[in-house]
C-alpha cells in the first residue's frame, strides 16, 4: 500500500495542472507559450532556436536526451559546421544550450498526451498541463508495436510499460525489466520500490543513461543485473508467469517473474501521446505534411525522422524545424509570406 | 496540517469560483464510527479521504458534504447502491440532489484529484464536455451500463478514462460509472484481474478496455457491451 505521503512527495504535492476547464493562462504565465516542442532532436531544437530567436514563447518537452536517434550515436563526423567525431549527446548540448540561449524553456519531462485539435493545443507531462498556440511535433521514429513473444498477448496481465501506474500490483514479487535506456533505468529504479526482485536485462552490456543513475541501479541489492541478454519469450496463460531468455554464450533460463516492464526501442514513429487521434499518416505509417511541414491538424506541424524521409540525417532533421518554425512564426504574427530570417 | 497547500488552496477556490455554476453536494460513504479506528488500520487513506473532502468543500459555498454511515444510515447506501461495506466512496449529486451515476470507489488522490475538479464542474453545470455525436449517441442507449474503470494515483493516464466514464454517466441516465482505487480495493482489483491500469470494465466484463483509449473507442466498447447484454 502506498502512502498518501510518499505519493505527495513524488508527485510533487497535490498537483494541480491546468485542466480541462481552463485555468490559468495568459501572458507571463509558465503554463500559457507560443510554441510547444515535443522533442529535443536536432528537428525539435532547431524548430525552437528560430522561434525562440524569432521572439515567440517557446517550450521543448524533451523525455530524454539519451532516448533519441541522435542521442544514441556514438560518432557523427556529417554535421556540417561541426567537426567531429562528437557523441550524439554532445552535439544535441551544443543545440540545446543555442536554442536556450535565445529565451526558449528546455523542460525534460515526457509528453503523455497531446491533443491537436484545439487551439491552444493542450500538452500533458507527468507534472504539468502546457497550452501552446502551435504544436511541433518532433519525437523521431525510434518508437515500436509489441514484438516479443508473448507481450501483445499478455498486455495488461503482467506485461507493463508504465511502472508508476502498475508496479504496486507487484509488491513483493519478482518482476523484469526489458531495456536499454535511460527510461528503463528510472523504471526499473521505481520498481525496486514494491518489488521484491527486480530483474534488469539488457541487450548490450551497458545502458544509455547517466553514469550514476546506472551505478544506482547497478548496486541496488534488489536489482539482478543481466546483460548481452535476450528475452525469448514471455510465459504464461492467463498472466504472466516467467520469462525465458538467452545470456549471450550461456544457455537458456526462465526467470520465474510476475511482472514484465518493457521499454524497447523500434523504428515506428512515435505518437503513441495523441492517444489515438493522430494527423493524417503516409500509406508507410509516417507522419503526411505539407512543404511547410504542417500535417492535417491545422496548427500541428511535424518534422525530421516522424514525417519518414527516405535519407535520415541529423542536419535534414534540423532543416525540417527550421521550416517548421518559420511557418509557425508567419501564422503567428500574421504575415503573409515567409520572411528570411536572418 | 492541512492536505492541500495553500498555494493550491488558492488555485482551487479561484478555479471553483470561475468555473462552478449550480451546486454540488458530495456524499461521503465511510464505515460506522465504531469500526472506523480498526478500518483506519487497513486502509490508511481513509481519515485521508474525510480530511480532504472537508478541505475541498470548504472552498467554494456551492459545495456541500454528507458523510453517511452504515449504522446510522443504511437507507442512504441503498438509494445510490453502495455496498454497506464499501468505503470510502464518494457520489457526486447536482443541484436539487441529481444523482448522474458518478462515484469514486476510494481516494481521489494524485492524478484523480484533477479528474475530481473536472467532475464537478461538470456536474455544477448539468453537461459534459463531450463530442455532440457522442452525446447523441448516449441519449439513445437504452441499456443499463456499469463501468468501473480501475486506477491508481499514481497514473498520469488513468484520469483520461475516469473522466470519459464519469462523462457518460453523466449524460446517460442508464449509466453509472464507478472510479476504482485498485490498491485500497484490492479484492475487486483481483476479481477482475487488474495488473494494469487503467482498465475499464463494463457490466462485469462484457466489454473491457486496456489502457487510455479515445472518446470513440470508449462510446464502441459501450455500444457494443449494451448490444451484448440486450
Ligand atoms: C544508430 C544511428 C546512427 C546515425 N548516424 C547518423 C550520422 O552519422 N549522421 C547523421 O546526420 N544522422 C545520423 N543518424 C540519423 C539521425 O540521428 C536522425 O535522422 C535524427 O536524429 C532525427 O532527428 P529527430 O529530431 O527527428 O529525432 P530524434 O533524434 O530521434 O529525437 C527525438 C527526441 O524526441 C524525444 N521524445 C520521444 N518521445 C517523446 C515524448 N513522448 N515526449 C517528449 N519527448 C519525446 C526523444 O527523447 C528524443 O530526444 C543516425 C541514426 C541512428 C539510429
Amino acid at each position: 500500500m502506498l502512502e498518501l505521503g510518499s505519493l505527495i512527495e513524488s508527485n510533487d504535492g497535490w498537483r494541480l495542472p491546468a485542466g480541462e476547464a481552463g485555468g490559468n493562462g495568459g501572458d507571463g504565465d509558465a503554463t500559457h507559450y507560443d510554441v510547444a516542442v515535443i522533442g529535443g532532436g536536432p528537428a525539435g531544437l532547431s524548430a525552437a532556436l528560430y522561434t525562440a530567436r524569432a521572439g515567440l514563447r517557446t517550450i521543448v518537452l524533451d523525455k530524454s536526451p539519451y532516448a533519441g536517434a541522435l542521442g544514441l550515436t556514438d560518432k557523427i563526423e556529417n554535421y556540417p559546421g561541426v567537426p567531429g567525431p562528437v557523441r550524439g549527446v554532445d552535439l544535441l548540448k551544443t543545440m540545446r544550450d543555442q536554442a536556450l540561449s535565445f529565451g526558449a524553456v528546455y523542460i525534460q519531462e515526457t509528453v503523455l498526451s497531446a491533443d491537436g485539435r484545439t487551439t491552444p493545443k493542450e500538452i500533458i507531462t507527468a507534472s504539468r498541463t502546457i497550452r501552446a498556440e502551435r504544436l511541433i511535433v518532433a519525437t523521431g521514429s525510434l518508437g515500436r508495436v509489441a514484438s516479443l513473444p508473448g507481450e501483445e498477448r499478455l498486455l495488461g496481465r503482467g506485461v507493463s510499460y508504465c511502472a508508476t501506474c502498475d508496479g504496486a500490483f507487484f509488491t513483493g514479487q519478482p518482476v523484469a525489466v526489458v531495456g536499454e535506456n535511460e527510461e528503463a533505468v528510472e523504471e526499473a529504479l521505481f520498481l525496486t520500490r514494491f518489488a521484491r526482485k527486480v530483474h534488469f536485462i539488457v541487450k548490450g552490456h551497458t545502458v544509455r543513461a547517466s553514469a550514476e543513475l546506472t551505478a544506482e541501479l547497478r548496486e541496488h541489492p534488489r536489482v539482478t543485473w543481466h546483460e548481452r541478454t535476450r528475452v525469448k519469450e514471455i510465459l504464461g496463460d492467463t498472466r504472466v508467469e516467467g520469462i525465458r531468455i538467452l545470456p549471450s554464450g550461456g544457455s537458456e533460463e526462465i526467470l520465474p517473474v510476475k511482472g514484465v516492464f518493457v521499454y524497447l526501442q523500434g523504428n515506428r514513429p512515435i505518437l503513441d501521446f495523441f492517444q489515438g487521434d493522430v494527423p493524417e499518416l503516409t500509406p508507410e505509417g509516417y507522419v503526411k505534411v505539407n512543404e511547410e511541414m504542417e500535417t492535417s491538424f491545422p496548427g500541428v506541424f511535424a518534422v525530421g525522422d516522424l514525417t519518414g524521409k527516405r535519407v535520415r540525417q541529423a542536419v535534414l532533421a534540423a532543416a525540417d524545424g527550421v521550416l517548421a518554425a518559420l511557418a509557425v512564426e508567419r501564422q503567428l504574427r500574421g504575415r503573409e509570406k515567409i520572411r528570411a530570417a536572418w | 496540517m492541512p492536505l492541500l497547500s495553500a498555494k493550491d488552496r488558492e488555485y482551487v477556490r479561484d478555479f471553483f469560483n470561475k468555473e462552478l455554476q449550480g451546486k454540488v453536494e458530495l456524499v461521503l460513504f465511510l464505515p460506522a464510527k465504531a469500526e472506523e479506528a480498526r478500518a483506519s488500520r487497513e486502509n490508511p487513506y481513509l481519515p485521508q479521504m474525510l480530511e480532504l473532502m472537508q478541505e475541498l468543500t470548504g472552498l467554494s459555498p456551492k459545495l456541500a458534504l454528507r458523510v453517511v454511515r452504515p449504522d446510522t444510515d443504511p437507507e442512504v447506501f441503498a438509494l445510490y447502491g453502495v455496498p454497506l461495506g464499501a468505503y470510502p466512496v464518494l457520489a457526486l449529486l447536482g443541484e436539487g440532489g441529481v444523482d448522474y451515476g458518478i462515484r469514486f470507489y476510494g481516494i481521489p488522490a494524485g492524478y484523480e484529484f484533477r479528474t475530481l475538479m473536472d467532475d464537478l464542474v461538470d456536474v455544477s453545470r448539468g453537461h459534459s464536455r463531450l463530442k455532440p455525436e457522442t452525446i447523441r449517441q448516449l441519449a439513445d442507449l437504452k441499456t443499463d451500463l456499469d463501468f468501473q474503470v480501475f486506477v491508481t494515483p499514481t497514473c498520469p493516464y488513468c484520469p483520461k478514462a475516469v473522466r470519459l466514464a464519469h462523462q457518460f454517466a453523466l449524460e446517460s441516465p442508464h449509466i453509472r460509472a464507478d472510479m476504482i482505487e485498485a490498491t485500497e480495493f484490492s479484492e475487486l482489483a483481483n476479481q477482475f484481474n487488474v495488473y494494469g491500469v487503467p482498465k475499464t470494465v463494463i457490466n462485469q466484463g462484457a466489454q473491457e478496455i486496456e489502457g487510455a483509449v479515445p472518446e470513440e473507442m470508449f462510446l464502441e466498447a459501450a455500444l457494443a457491451a449494451a448490444a451484448e447484454t440486450g
